[in-house]
């Protein structure tokens, strides 16, 4: 699970109606928006995480977004992390091992 | 996770974000924030990435990175992040991180063919300590080399330069930075006499127009792209025109695109400067004033090597045109001069020299550059009608000389990384210096940089073969004796002789000139053109390579010995951005395993050689200076024992951990640390603090010399993001040269007072006619430089033009965001952008597995006809991040002669179904 808050602007004229299209998007929630500068802050979540750059893509393409740029990101693998430090974090002992392309 | 825990974490995250941003926000929305965040550290850092220099925020917790966010109060990015921005917190968290050094072994002892085993430090060291000082008994000092670094911290640069220069006593150190700011530092010094840009990022905000030129800031300058698009919707003036050899991401916003022909920027610019004139829009009191017009040598050869005894046989033909070349119909033009007409390559190293021509010849030097020849030579779509161009080019002519219409030109690699890089970064202030466009808010020409610290560390601290700190050079004696006195070392112990620049070093162990090299912060036998030939030369020949890095890349697989080495915020840094603004942060969690800094490598490496082994007399061959025996570097032993020194004392003693700097430079230092560590300064265990010491000596040399750097300690107060240099009486400087702005200006409401290259012969358009020398002080300088062709052109043979750049997701050799699992996963591997039509001829279509092939080397890549690069007919766009498409095995290792930075976007290739 991944998540990020993100910024889009959105052209003059377009608020109301980007906000929609944003909505429409799956994963993704509107939580702030400012109308008077056209600046609108969702959170997206991502139930993959490779889904989650082609996430912001999707919102990069949709009309009259004039910018989405990542601004926060939280860096949960999963719930644990979320909770406390990830345990296997000192197992990075174990990758002194040489690694196999090095060798090849 | 349960629903409630992950609501609320989004609802935070929410609220955080409008935050940074400066979003209206409830206090209950604030509250649930810091509710969140318990326990969290955040600390200011700077992007590990590109040379925008976006500040950004650090959580960690319990040794861990937990989050990163945009920086709300960093001027530069204003909280915004781009997608790899966002990401900096993971790069260090991949699996196959380097935690231990490893050696190739046999048998428990080093050999060149063996394996790759892990071994201590202290036997890497041992190991690598043989091998240097075989190199330095056999060669002398030039024959061990550094690949330094863009990205380097400004004490990592600063301690390897010094290790070098002062210690070795080799110029064998140039970054690869060379390879992406070469063009723009020489292009600096012969214009300005000074390096680095003269405006800032603000220009964005005061400016009418955004002209890019082979700059494709939308997806390589994300967070500046922002700032233009802003500009664009919220001023009405504000234009945008994107000029570039294929249609790329910023064309979606440009008012204008112009896609030209490879080299053909050289006549569009051209071509401007004769609109200005025929338009009588020339500033002449401006000009008058602040300028005068200059010219050099057009038979400067490419930058490749001057014999073929190296070369394959299929590149003897490209090769032969370093020593003479044939003119096409559109050189003859544009250099006065006959189709066909054979020119020997003469001037190949002499190819900076320039002297003062008059306005008159000038104007004769771009009178060919009409629009109909410009057209002609540098429309760069087959499929784009003539008169639709020449109307685009119009219109941007008319941009430029409009006096009540402010520019910016922006550029890149696509200027940096060009035969004829210096002239072509010239002709952009050409433009701007003649309507006077420069230096003021809004107006100006302004080079963008590719690296973090390209400008802070390897041009500021002077990590090239050339340079020494503060724009200081090696090659002039008051230079050297100013850069001897502040770091107490005898008279005579630098070398007067330039180094190898970084492509030469590669020709160096290929010719076995050089036989030990450290690769730094950097991965060179990935990012150097004609790669087949260097990887050959490393793994063949009798040398030893050690790569320090955090990943093992390319550079790594083809060296010795490999050092583990801490990353970004594994270690204190300090980097310089594009815009003179010097950034900073502090440690924020341990390097794993036995990772460590590149400071403490360089350091613990220099306790291993004692002055007698190092200072005595040392051979350098084709060393010819005044003071200098031919061929020798002088015994500094009996100069260095009356300054108190002794043979027995080490580098580490005498250059770096003096009793000064520890006396001066205590650790722990608890006001600028706040908690936090220092994993180099514990190891250390004397008591010092490396990077304060090295960047407060290094700092000396700017101050009170136009680079004037602040105190260490105040780049590290609470409320500061960055200062831009010069730093003079508490005040940073915005815009440099104009008096409104830069304390420096003396005389006038512009001085260009940059000191180097300020006397000059004069001629006219092809010669020197009057030798005898005279100042320009205070002035700038307007060059004519003619077009000229690539050296290597598409023929029925390799009917292509291969050009080679960045994707956003990824950020050079890819070594760090392709451990990334969301960057990996957003862009897999390279691809080749081909035009539809270009694909359908030859039977391809998208995603088919192809052969790409120069004169140098081969390469498989899928097809992509679609998406963000859409090529013309006759190009192709292959990205270089990754390994496995290893694109420099084609690209040809041409460089502009006067920078000796290669060309990447020029070389033929050809594409066959697999």
């Amino acid at each position: 699970m991944n998540l990020s808050g993100i910024l889009v602007i959105a052209a003059p004229g377009h608020f109301e109606a980007t906000i929609e299209n944003l909505n429409e998007l799956s994963g993704v929630e509107v939580h702030h928006t400012d109308p008077e500068t056209g600046r609108i802050v969702v959170v997206q979540e991502a139930e993959n995480v490779g889904a989650e750059v082609d996430g912001l893509k999707r919102i990069k393409q949709l009309p009259h977004v004039t910018v989405a740029e990542m601004v926060y990101h939280y860096l949960a693998e999963d719930d644990q992390i979320l909770e406390s430090l990830p345990e296997d974090f000192d197992q990075l002992n174990e990758q002194v091992k040489v690694p196999a392309y090095l060798n090849n | 996770m349960g629903v409630t825990r992950r609501d609320f974490i989004k609802s935070s995250i929410a609220a955080t974000t409008a935050a940074t941003v400066g979003l209206p926000l409830s206090q209950a929305a604030l509250a649930k924030t810091s509710e969140a965040e318990a326990g969290w550290q955040w600390d200011k850092a700077v992007c590990r990435f590109c040379g925008t220099g976006c500040g950004i925020m650090v959580a960690t917790k319990d040794g861990k990175i937990t989050a990163t966010k945009g920086d709300p109060d960093a001027p530069v990015n204003r909280g915004l992040n781009c997608i790899k921005g966002y990401f900096n917190g993971k790069i260090m968290y991949g699996k196959d991180r380097l935690t231990q050094p490893l050696l190739r072994m046999t048998n428990g002892k080093f050999d060149k063919k063996g394996k790759f085993q892990p071994v201590s430090w202290d036997k890497a060291f041992d190991e690598m300590e043989k091998q240097a000082k075989k190199a330095l008994k056999e060669k002398g000092p030039t024959g061990v080399a550094i690949f330094g670094s863009g990205q380097y911290t400004i004490p990592e640069g600063y301690v390897a330069a010094k290790f070098m220069k002062a210690g070795l006593r080799s110029n064998n150190i140039d970054p690869n930075a060379r390879h992406c700011m070469a063009s723009a530092v020489a292009a600096f010094i012969q214009t300005f006499g000074i390096d680095e840009p003269a405006g800032n990022y603000d220009d964005i905000e005061y400016t009418d127009t955004a002209v890019l030129w082979g700059a494709n800031m939308a997806e390589m300058h994300p967070i500046l792209w922002a700032r233009i698009v802003d500009r664009r919707l919220s001023h009405d003036k504000m234009k945008i025109v994107n000029l570039s050899t294929y249609s790329n991401m910023s064309s979606d916003m440009a008012d204008s695109e112009i896609i030209f022909s490879p080299s053909g920027d050289l006549a569009i610019q051209n071509y401007i400067a004769r609109e200005i004139i025929k338009r009588d829009a020339v500033n002449m009191d401006y000009v008058k004033e602040h300028t005068v017009f200059a010219t050099g040598p057009y038979d400067i050869g490419y930058g490749m090597r001057a014999t073929d005894k190296y070369a394959y046989d299929e590149e003897k033909d490209t090769q032969a045109k370093q020593l003479k070349v044939k003119l096409n119909k559109y050189e003859a033009i544009g250099q006065r001069k006959k189709e066909g007409e054979v020119v020997e390559q003469k001037n190949a190293k002499t190819a900076g020299k320039h002297w003062m021509i008059s306005f008159e010849d000038f104007k004769k030097g771009v009178e060919p550059y009409t629009l109909d020849y410009t057209a002609e030579v540098a429309k760069g779509d087959p499929d784009e009608d003539i008169e639709s161009f020449k109307k685009k080019l119009v219109q941007l002519a008319d941009y430029y000389a409009d006096p009540k219409r402010k520019v910016v030109s922006f550029w890149t690699m696509g200027f940096n990384q060009h035969q004829r890089g210096t002239w072509v970064n010239e002709q952009a202030y050409m433009n701007h210096l003649l309507t006077g466009k420069q230096c003021m808010p809004g107006n100006g020409a302004f080079s963008l940089t590719g690296q973090p610290s390209a400008c802070g560390t390897a041009r500021e601290v002077g990590t090239f073969a050339h340079r020494l700190p503060a724009d200081l050079v090696v090659f002039n004696k008051k230079h050297r004796d100013f850069s001897e006195n502040i770091w107490k070392i005898p008279t005579g112990t630098i070398n007067p002789k330039v180094g190898s620049h970084i492509v030469k070093i590669m020709r160096d162990l290929e010719d076995g000139k050089v036989k030990f090299a450290w690769v730094q912060v950097n991965n060179p036998f990935q990012a150097t053109a004609n790669s087949n030939h260097w990887i050959t030369a490393a793994r063949e020949m009798d040398n030893f390579i050690v790569c320090s890095d955090g990943y093992p890349g390319i550079s790594a697989k083809v060296a010795d010995l490999i050092l583990p080495a801490a990353m970004i915020y594994e270690k204190w840094g300090m980097y310089g951005n594009a815009e003179r603004r010097t950034q900073v942060w502090r440690e924020q969690v341990p390097p794993p395993g036995e990772a460590m800094g590149d400071v403490w490598q360089v350091l613990e490496f220099s306790k291993r050689f004692k002055l007698k082994e190092v200072w005595g007399e040392q051979p350098v061959p084709g060393l010819k200076a005044e003071g200098f025996k031919d061929g020798k570097l002088p015994d500094i032993m009996p100069a260095a024992i009356k300054m108190g020194y002794k043979p027995d004392d080490t580098l580490y003693d005498v250059l770096f951990a003096t009793a000064e700097q520890k006396k001066k430079f205590p650790w722990p230092d608890p006001k600028v640390a706040k908690g936090h560590a220092n994993h180099i300064a514990d190891r250390l265990g004397d008591g010092w603090f490396p990077e304060k010491a090295l960047f407060e000596e290094y700092a000396i040399f700017g101050r009170g010399h136009a680079h004037d750097l602040a105190q260490f300690d105040k780049y590290y107060e609470d409320d500061v993001r960055g200062l831009k240099w010069p730093y003079v009486n508490g005040k940073e400087t915005q815009w440099r040269f104009n008096a409104d702005y830069d304390p420096y200006v003396k005389k006038g409401k512009f001085e260009y007072y940059g000191k180097a290259l300020k006397k000059l012969p004069s001629g006219d358009l092809d010669k020197i006619t009057n030798k005898e020398k005279t100042s320009l002080a205070g002035k700038a300088k307007i060059f004519f430089r003619p077009y000229a062709a690539p050296v290597e052109q598409p023929d029925s043979n390799y009917p292509f033009w291969l050009v080679t750049g960045r994707v956003l997701e990824h950020w050079h050799s890819g070594t760090m965001t392709r451990r990334v699992p969301e960057l990996h996963r957003a862009v897999p591997a390279a691809q080749v952008f081909m035009h539809p039509k270009d694909a359908e001829k030859q039977k391809l279509k998208r995603n088919d597995l192809v052969w790409v092939s120069s004169r140098r080397g081969k390469i498989k890549a899928r097809i992509e006809t679609q998406g963000r690069n859409r090529m013309p007919r006759g190009s192709i766009f292959v990205p270089w991040f990754d390994e496995g498409v290893f694109i420099n095995k084609l690209t040809l290792d041409s460089t502009c002669p006067i920078s000796k930075e290669t060309d990447y976007k020029k070389c033929a290739v050809k594409v066959v179904k697999v």
